[in-house]
Formats: C-alpha cells, structure tokens, sequence
C-alpha cells in the first residue's frame, strides 16, 4: 500500500516530522493527527516566526562600524549577492575558453546588454540627483529654523560675555588693596560669570548636535535610489569586463594575436642575414613559447561562497575518513582487550580535550615539513592540515562507542560463537562487529558532528579556502554587506550541519536491529 | 557403555572466602539417543549443568566425557538450545542458520547449504519468515528457529536449557509436540532442562531430578515406559503417568522440605530503629 511505503520513506530518511501530513491525507485519525501537525510541525514554525521578528526588532537598534546589525531581509539580499557573484564569476570563466561563432553571438548579446544598461543608468543617475536635490532641499528646510536660531544666539551669548567681562574688570580695577570681602565677591561673580559660559556653550551644542543630526538625515527614496544605482554600476563593470574576455582578452583570440605576430617575426627572420639575425632567432623562439603558455592559461577565478562550501565537504569528509579509519580499529583492540584500553586510557583522557586551535598550528607545522612546493603539491597543505585537525577532534567519540560497543557484546553471542567453534576472525566480523555496529554508528553521527564544528575554526585560522576563510574574509573586508555575508554563513553551517546528521541518522538505522533509536 | 557421562563433577562460584559450590558430586549417564529431562527448581543450577555438558563451563574437579573423549571445550557435536534464544538480531532467520550451517559444514557448496538450511526452517515451519529477522518474530518462532539452527549443525547430543520456558502453555505444547516429533524422526541423544515435570514425563525416556542449591546434585532416575507416541489429551487419564507424576512430584516436594530443614537458618537481628516524627522537626 502506498501510504505505508510513504511512511516507511519518511521514518528511513529521517523525516518522521512530516509522517501525520500522510495520515492525514489518507483520514485517519483526523484528530490525532491534525493536533501531531500542531505540535511537530505548526508550533516549531511560529516559534522561528517569533524567532525572526524578534531579529528584525531589535538588530536595527544596534549601530556598528560596518553599519547596523542586518535584519533578515538584509541577510537574505546577502545570499542573493552570494549567488550573483558565483554565477557571473563562472560565466566570465567560460567566457574566456569560448570561441568560433559562440564568441561572436555572446559578444553581440554583451554588447546589447551593455547597451540597454547605459541607458538605465543614465536613466538612474538622473532619479538619484533628482531624488538627492529632494533630500538636500529637505535637510535645508528643516535644517533654516534651528540656523536662523543657532546665529542669533551665539552672537547675543558673544555680546553677553563681553558685557559680563567689562563689569568684571571695571569692579576689579575699583577693589582697594586691603579690601578682603570685595575681592571674596569678585572671586565667586568670576565663578558665576564661568557657570553662565557653560551654560551657554552647553545650549548652543544641544542645538549644534540637533543640527548635525538632521545633516545626515537620509531620504529613504535616495538611498533606495543609490543602492540600485550601485547594483547597477557593478553589473556594468562585469558587463564591460565579459565584454573583455569575449574579446581581446579571450584566449583564442589572445592565441590568434600571438599567431600573427610570430607569424611577422618569422618572416621578418628569414627575410633577414647578418648580425641581426640571432636576435630574430630568439624572438621567434620566445614568441612560440609565449603562445604555449597562453594556450595553457586559465582565467583566474575567485573562489566564491559556493565553491567554498563544496571544499569544506570534501575536507570534513576526508578528516571524517581519516578519523574513521584510526578510530574503529582502534576502539576495537580498544573493546577486545582490557590490556590495550588499559594502554590506551591515558592516552584517550590526555588529548580528547585539546581544542582544535591547539591542534591545527602544530599539524600545520608539520605537515609543511613534508611539503616544500605548497602551491603546485597535489593538495593543499593547509588543506591537508585541516582535514587531520578535524580528524584529531573528531576521531574519540567513535573511539570510544566502538570500544564500548565492543566490549559490551552480550555474552548470549559469545557462547554461540563457542558452540560454533569460531575462529578468531569470524567471530570479529561475524558476531562482534556486527553487535557492536549501532553504537560504532552512533559515535560516528556525533564525530561527523564534532568535525563539522572544528572544520570552520581550522578553515578559519588555517586559511584553507572553505566555509571558515570566507568568514574570515569577510570579517576583514567589514563592509556593511560583508557582515550581513557572515550571517549568511550561519544559517548556511546550521543547514548542512543538519543535513549531516541526518544523513549519519538513517545510516545508523540501517544497520540497528529491534528497536530504532529515533533522533530528531 | 554410556555415551554422555559426567563423573563426580564439582563446580562452585565466586572468590574463596564466600564461595558458593552451586553443582557438587554431579554423575550422569546418558545412553546413545536417550532424551533425558532434568527437572529442577530454579536457581538450583540447571544451566550451570548445561554449561559443563556443552563445555562451555570446566568443572572444578571431576570429568564431563562424551563418546570416550574429555570434553574441554564446546564443540558443535553438542548442539546448546539456549533458554533466551540466542539468535542474533541483525541476521535474518535464514542467515542465523546459515552462519551455522557454514561453520560445521565447509565443504558444502552454496546451493547444497541454502538446500539444507531450507530443510530445517521447514522442520520447525517457519518457511514463510525465512528472509525476517528475530525482531519480527514471536518468543515461539524465535525459538522455533534456535531449535533448527542447533539442529541443522547435526550434533551428537542436544542440550536443551529450558527452552519452552518463556513461551505461553499453547505455543509451549506446540512446540513439545513438533521437537518429540522430530527426535522420533532424528533420533539422538538429547538433555532437555526443564521445571515442568508434565512436559519432562511427555517428551523423555528418563527423568532425572535435580535438588536444590546450593551444592545441588542429581537425584534417582525415574524411568519413563509409556509408549510413543504420547498423545497429550489421553495420557491425562493414564494411570501410569498419573502415578509417575506423583511419585516425581512427591519426591520434589520432599527434597525441597528437607532441604530447607537442613540449610542454616539465618537468624538476623533487627536494628532497633524508630521511624522520625517530620511532624516534630518542622513544627
């Protein structure tokens, strides 16, 4: 029947969440289901609505060097220039192998484009002087009032004090010399007089700050304006810059030019005789050599967010690899022999709790011992130094179930492999390992997750490009869209990490057997 | 001469100071394809009795011999029918018997050992949940198919550690009838562990009493010469089995009164101690 088939999927791949949608389609139990979409499904959405609103409340109120927090609209148009970046950067890239008719139409379509866009951007230029003579007519406006005022008392403050002052001096020139309590009196009309500047002073900032503050009073139309003019702009260059590499700076056409020149050269070589005719010779010669480099060139592509986080999988997974290939070994000498766990148990307790940021300079050192060409090895040292920083963090909490697991194995299993007369390797792989494989598994899920975590502080602090460099990066960069990047990678993280763990929770129940542990 | 035997076995737990001798002067003789029921009370060492016969247990002092040889360690000739089953979950019934299959007979090809795997779930009918693992399965055809992995090895002798035990009176009748029936057809020497001395009287040519622990030991034999096959519903009215289930029922409650004479009496003196008024403390 379908609908179990269904449910069955959704309980294999972890989705347990959406099995009372099923039901319900199907009408059973209306009730019970309806309030298990209540709960499951209904309540965890408000409670990210909430979550959201609160966000958009409060991060505005928080004003920083590279402007205010990001509110999720923010963040979102954030991702939106993640993917504008990537796309356009693999375009160029393709731009510069292409050649034959396909450049020539690509250079056609640039060219219109460029065309259709100078237009809007005269078009927004225009709106956004428009829309900054509104502004500025505004700020003027508001700003005449409080100038009119701000002029009239400084100059009755200025004219104020100099009248005070001449009192002063006429009283103190009037003092006789043994006059004690007139001189007492001119010291504290001296205080007074001071207190009086203050106060003025004080009063004519309160107005100079309310003046500034509507100086830079920002007309939410202009900025909208300048923002798409910007965006605009950008598009522009890239445009201009495709335009390039359909062009001159494309390879073949690149390659066509070095042709015609060498071409030239040898001409000129074999037309020629005398002492000039060595020079000639190796000019052809460098001019062939330069074409086979040309050939072998590569438009050199930043990499973007998305490349970035295909490379931090690849290195969790290998760290993951590495730590799975030490740890179950290990964790199962570990579970068979009191012996080695014995061994092994300082060992275990000394350094699972090292961090990663300890871990990665020391591995980073060493691993570039054994490398001394780093940009032409077949990987990355700081690559391979994350992965082992990974796998170094990561590899105990499998060690430590699969030893568990190991030496857990009831002992109903043993007594069957005696009967049997086993041998030492059937009963490992035969009763064993396979006993022990749902807790292997289970400490597997959580290493996964443990690598994922340290990856990005590795990435981060190794600059190995991934997840963690971006951050980085765009942590340096400090623009206000860099730091609304950053929370884009939060949510990123926070998703893959969540697709990880799914994914190593319907492995683990593959192979549980009786009751399946239920993970959320 | 007899073909299972044990001789003046000793066998006791735990360190000196506190030991417990749970079997002591054991002797045992068992004829080739004999089915000899030990009934016993709980607690008073059957499965220990089990463990020694298969040798996965070696007794303090005395000898287990089968067929001539010392027995030192377990063998696939002495098939276990553990009382909890045994099976192992993340294998599928027929994967369970394979493993054995496999295991005691190499030299099998493939088809021949699917063949003879086939043939023993058929013996205990489990056909249809050939390819289900033991979680899909009840406490009675769980146990159905540790009765034909331990068969499918084809061993001399089947040690049987209260197998029916867990099961419910129907499924347990069930089963009684379908192991007599097919130890009638395969005949072989079968120790069959039990607390139940209708099913001991049903199934055994000898029943043997076991008296209780600790230092248990073996009691008289108590031959069993009513005809096979046995049928359940009509030897309830057979006076013969009446009177043998008295005779062995007697006798248990006997050694069970005269064992509780014997054994120590604890005689453990209550701390004087009064439970505390709270009402008092908090006032």
């Amino acid at each position: 029947m379908l609908k179990y088939k269904l449910i069955k999927t959704l309980d294999i791949a972890g989705l347990k969440v959406f099995e009372p949608i099923i039901r319900l389609a199907y009408w059973d139990e209306p009730e019970v289901q309806a309030k298990k979409i209540f709960l499951f499904i209904i309540i965890p959405i408000l409670a990210f609505l909430v979550f959201l609103g609160l966000w958009d409340f409060i991060a505005p109120r928080h004003t920083t060097k590279s402007g205010e927090v990001p509110t999720p609209p923010v963040v979102l148009k954030a991702w939106d220039g993640i993917l504008i970046f990537h796309n356009r950067e693999n375009q160029k890239m393709a731009d510069f192998t292409l050649s034959g008719e396909a450049r020539k139409n690509a250079l056609l379509q640039v060219e219109a484009e460029l065309q259709k866009i100078e237009e809007t951007i005269a078009h927004s230029d225009a709106k956004l002087a428009e829309l900054k003579n509104t502004q500025e007519a505004m700020v003027l406006k508001k700003l005449a009032p409080l100038e009119l005022e701000f002029d009239q008392k400084s100059t009755e403050f200025n004219n104020a004090e100099k009248l005070r002052d001449e009192a002063l001096k006429a009283f103190a020139a009037s003092i006789a010399a043994d006059d004690k309590t007139a001189k007492l009196k001119l010291l504290e009309q001296v205080k007074q007089s001071n207190i009086k500047k203050d106060q003025e002073r004080v009063f004519l900032n309160t107005l100079k700050d309310q003046m500034n503050s509507i100086r830079s009073f920002v007309y939410k139309p202009a900025k909208l304006a300048l923002s798409e003019n910007s965006a605009l702009m950008a598009e522009r260059q890239y445009l201009l810059k495709r335009k390039d590499l359909l062009s001159d700076d494309n390879r073949f056409i690149k390659v066509d030019d070095a042709k015609e020149k060498l071409k030239e050269k040898e001409d000129d070589f074999l037309n020629s005789s005398g002492s000039s005719l060595l020079v000639k010779a190796k000019s052809v010669i460098r001019g062939e050599e330069s074409i086979l480099r040309i050939e072998q060139s590569n438009y050199a592509k930043p990499w973007t967010f998305l490349d970035q986080i295909v490379r931090s999988l690849g290195c969790v997974f290998l760290g993951f690899a590495v730590a799975t290939i030490i740890a179950i070994p290990l964790g199962i000498l570990c579970g068979l022999s009191p012996v080695f766990m014995a061994a092994m148990m300082p060992l275990i307790s000394l350094f699972k709790p090292v961090s990663p940021i300890v871990w990665l300079p020391i591995i980073f050192i060493i691993v570039g011992g054994f490398i001394d060409d780093p940009e032409h090895a077949i990987m990355h040292p700081a690559f391979i130094s994350s992965a082992l920083t990974v796998a170094l963090c990561s590899l105990w909490p499998t060690l430590v179930n699969t030893a568990l697991g190991v030496a857990s194995i009831e002992k109903d299993y043993l007594n069957v492999a005696k009967v049997l007369k086993l041998g030492f390797w059937s009963r490992l792989f035969k009763i064993v390992i396979p006993s022990a494989l749902p807790l292997i598994f289970a400490g597997l899920r959580i290493s996964l997750g443990v690598g994922w975590m340290v990856l990005i502080a590795a990435e981060l602090l190794s600059s190995s490009e991934g997840i963690g460099k971006f951050v980085w990066d765009m942590f340096n960069n400090g623009s206000s869209e860099t730091f609304a990047q950053m929370f884009v990678v939060v949510f990123i993280v926070g998703i893959v990490g969540l697709f990880l763990d799914r994914l190593m929770i319907v492995l683990q129940r593959s192979v549980s057997f009786g009751s399946n542990p239920s993970g959320l | 001469m007899s073909y299972l035997k044990m001789n003046q076995v000793n066998i006791g737990f735990g360190p000196s100071s506190e030991r417990t001798e749970v079997l002591k002067n054991v002797n045992l003789e068992i004829n080739e394809n004999e089915f000899v029921a030990i009934v016993g009370f709980s607690g008073s060492g059957k499965s220990t009795l089990i463990n020694l016969l298969s040798g996965l247990a070696l007794p303090d002092s005395g000898e287990v011999i089968m067929a001539g040889k010392r027995v030192l360690s377990a063998h696939p000739d002495r098939g276990v029918v553990f009382q909890n089953y045994s099976l192992l979950p993340w294998l599928t019934v027929a994967g369970n018997i394979e493993l054995a299959v496999k295991q005691v007979f190499p030299e099998m090809t493939a088809a021949q050992r699917k063949e003879h795997v086939e043939k023993y779930v058929d013996m205990v009918s489990l056909t249809p949940a050939l390819l289900k693992r033991p979680s899909e399965l009840s406490g009675g055809m769980r146990q159905r198919v540790s009765v034909a992995r331990t068969l499918s090895m084809q061993p001399k002798v089947l040690l049987m550690d209260e197998p029916f035990s867990a099961l419910d009176a129907l499924t347990r009748a069930n089963l009684q009838d379908e192991l007599t029936a097919i130890w009638s057809k395969e005949k072989r020497t079968v120790v069959f562990i039990t607390n139940d001395v209708d099913e001991a009287i049903l199934m055994a040519d000898r029943i043997i009493p076991l008296t209780p622990g600790p230092e248990a030991t073996l009691g008289p034999n108590f031959k069993v010469d009513l005809d096979r096959p046995r049928d359940r519903a009509a030897i309830n009215h057979n006076n013969e089995f009446i009177a043998l289930r008295n005779k062995i029922n007697q006798y248990l409650i006997k050694i069970k009164e005269d064992h509780e004479q014997l054994s120590e009496r604890h005689n453990l003196t209550c701390p004087d101690l009064q439970p505390i008024d709270l009402r008092v403390m908090y006032k």
